[in-house]
């Protein structure tokens, strides 16, 4: 049971849709989704929060000498360390 | 899944993490702090210790850390393990196992065994393993773009677990 509402992304404006746009078409590459995901819905009540961990994800996921696969399989691992379901 | 990695190359990615997690636990366990350092909760077997049976696990070790980490004698993390030689013997194979190539590169399973480390800040492991990557080549931005990846997913399972998100992704059918 989510602790939050999550944000309709159609229902945000500015700086908070700017980013939901940008994630969602970063999402439906990586993983063919149709709407934005939950984890950067919840953050969308805050636009600074969302901003940050936006630009963190871009530099930490999106830039760099790895491969996606290289990336993607430190991450997976790490969540699963954390014992995270999501 | 989408990257290209069937359920073997999964699995083998399960493997390395449940294992890499296990002995982050077993070198904290034991007191180990650093790669360098021998005092621990017990005392590593010395060179001339071993009887028979260890004796020929520990040298399939020494000749692996010579080669893969540059080091003259077998990490104190096996030795201590060598106190009971089944726990060495069964452990050591393990190890061997999964981190062999497979469907996944031996390099990747092993940044992705420094990931599991960083997480679950275990200092002796992320020596150990640091050692392995930077023998294989690994300079200081490549360690840096691993723990990059283990902060940011810090960040995303500490949001979702606090906001107690449900999962919105499925696996392709």
């Amino acid at each position: 049971m989510t602790t939050i509402r999550m944000v309709d992304p159609a229902a945000v404006s500015g700086k908070v849709r700017e980013i939901f746009e940008a994630v969602l078409r970063r999402e439906r590459t990586v993983f063919g989704a149709s709407s934005v995901s939950n984890i950067w819905r919840c953050m969308g009540h805050s636009a600074a929060l969302v901003e940050a961990n936006w630009n963190r994800s871009r530099a930490l996921m999106q830039r760099g000498d790895f491969t996606p696969l290289q990336r993607e399989l430190i991450a997976t691992a790490v969540s699963i360390a954390n014992a995270c379901h999501y | 899944m989408r990257l290209g990695v069937d359920e073997i190359g999964v699995t083998e990615l399960m493997g390395v993490t449940e294992h890499a997690r296990a002995l982050a636990t077993t070198g904290a366990a034991l007191l180990l702090d650093s790669l360098d350092r021998e005092t621990g909760l017990l005392a590593p077997l010395a060179p001339g210790e071993a009887s028979p049976a260890v004796e020929g696990v520990l040298g399939e070790i020494a000749a692996w850390a010579r080669t893969a980490m540059g080091k003259a004698a077998p990490p104190a993390l096996w030795r201590s393990l060598a106190r009971n030689p089944h726990y060495l013997e069964a452990t050591w194979r393990k190890d061997v196992a999964l981190m062999a190539p497979g469907a996944l590169a031996a390099r990747d399973k092993r940044r992705v065994a420094l990931g599991v480390a960083m997480a679950t800040r275990a200092r002796y492991m992320i020596e150990y393993h640091t050692a392995v990557l930077r023998r294989a080549g690994d300079t200081d931005r490549d360690l840096l773009e691993i723990l990059g990846v283990v902060d940011h997913y810090t960040t995303l399972n500490t949001l979702s677990e606090a906001m107690q998100i449900e999962s919105d992704i499925r696996p392709p059918a």
